[in-house]
């Protein structure tokens, strides 16, 4: 294994305790049990990235998907997105909401957008959250923004020219029998990621 | 009657908040802002014993809104329920004189704490 391999595998372990820690805080949101699947993580360069997350969507989520985006900033700069079919996404904010919906709509109300807006703001704060922890490099959010897009396409999920790499987790949960498939995505420069990296150098020798 | 005043952009986290609260103090009454400026206005004319505090919301963040609360009482009872994980975030709001910095999502440890903190201050 090379040094890049190396700190690559630290790297996606890294993300892998970010969601691993995320799964923690939904069990807690929806006070079930969620069996989570060892997430495949990737890091590519935007072309390979591009057709990756294509490949996602049109295998995963080939209709509707509900997205929740937020951006960071400071010395580490990027776009995360949580990504999730929208048709699994009702019995999942029912379950946050410990509700049973009455009616059988496939369309989203306030509640439901800000529901996954909060669920999305925890769950990606403690994926870059743990990450900034673990390297000591701090950063700043933006808001965060939920959206249904009905035809996703890899452009939606890279923001900028200059945001040269994507990180792709692949994750599935099971709450209860739903398998939800999902993935997020990490667009940022690359000068992020060899800060990161860096870092992590610095970290693991004890710097 | 403790009156707190639930500062969070999120409908979901004031709804859950209150609830799991509730569920652990006798005798609270609620109020709720859904951004900075609203909670700056609300403490003003509401005058709550506690103030509990998101920290990512439009118009003003939770970190400039407890300095403004500071500055117009520096008695003022505030935690903090955030999502942000960041050590740094939480030394930094810590040293604005709040009583607890409590990671989201709440869960019944977590709340317990918080009533503990306003039962503590209440006697």
């Amino acid at each position: 294994m090379t040094e890049k391999d190396s700190r690559e595998d630290i790297l996606k372990e890294l993300f892998n305790i970010g969601v691993g820690q995320a799964a923690g805080t939904l069990s807690d949101i929806i006070d079930k049990k969620i069996v989570l699947n060892v997430p495949s993580v990737k890091i590519l360069d935007i072309g390979p990235g591009r057709r990756e997350l294509e490949k996602f969507l049109s295998q995963v989520a080939s209709g509707a998907v509900m997205v929740s985006i937020m951006s960071f900033n400071h010395q580490l700069q990027g776009v995360v997105s949580l990504i999730f079919p929208a048709e699994k996404m009702h019995r999942f904010i029912d379950l946050c909401l410990h509700e049973e919906r009455t009616e059988t709509t496939m369309g989203f109300t306030d509640i439901d957008y800000d529901t996954i807006k909060e669920v999305g703001n925890i769950v990606l704060n403690a994926i870059i959250g743990e990450l900034s922890n673990m390297i000591r490099i701090p950063v700043t959010y933006t808001l965060p923004e939920v959206c249904v897009l009905d035809h996703a396409r890899a452009e939606h999920f890279m923001s900028d020219y200059e945001y040269r790499l994507i990180l792709i987790i692949m994750i599935t949960f099971d709450i209860e029998g739903t398998e939800i498939e999902g993935a997020i995505v990490v667009n940022m420069t690359l000068k992020s990621l060899e800060d990161i990296l860096n870092a992590i150098d610095g970290v693991f020798h004890g710097r | 009657m403790v009156k707190i005043l639930i500062v969070d952009d999120s409908k979901f986290a004031q709804k859950v908040t209150a609830s799991l609260i509730e569920r652990s103090l006798d005798d609270v009454r609620f109020d709720f802002a859904s951004d900075g400026e609203e909670g700056v206005n609300k403490f003003r004319s509401g005058h709550p014993d506690f103030l509990i505090v998101d920290l990512l919301m439009p118009k003003l963040r939770g970190q400039d809104l407890i300095k403004k609360v500071k500055e117009m009482d520096r008695q003022a009872k505030i935690i903090v329920v955030s999502a942000d994980v960041q050590t740094r975030v939480e030394d930094e709001v810590s040293k604005m004189g709040v009583l607890s910095f409590i990671n989201k999502p709440l869960n019944e440890e977590k709340v317990k704490e918080i009533a503990d903190i306003i039962r503590n201050d209440v006697r």
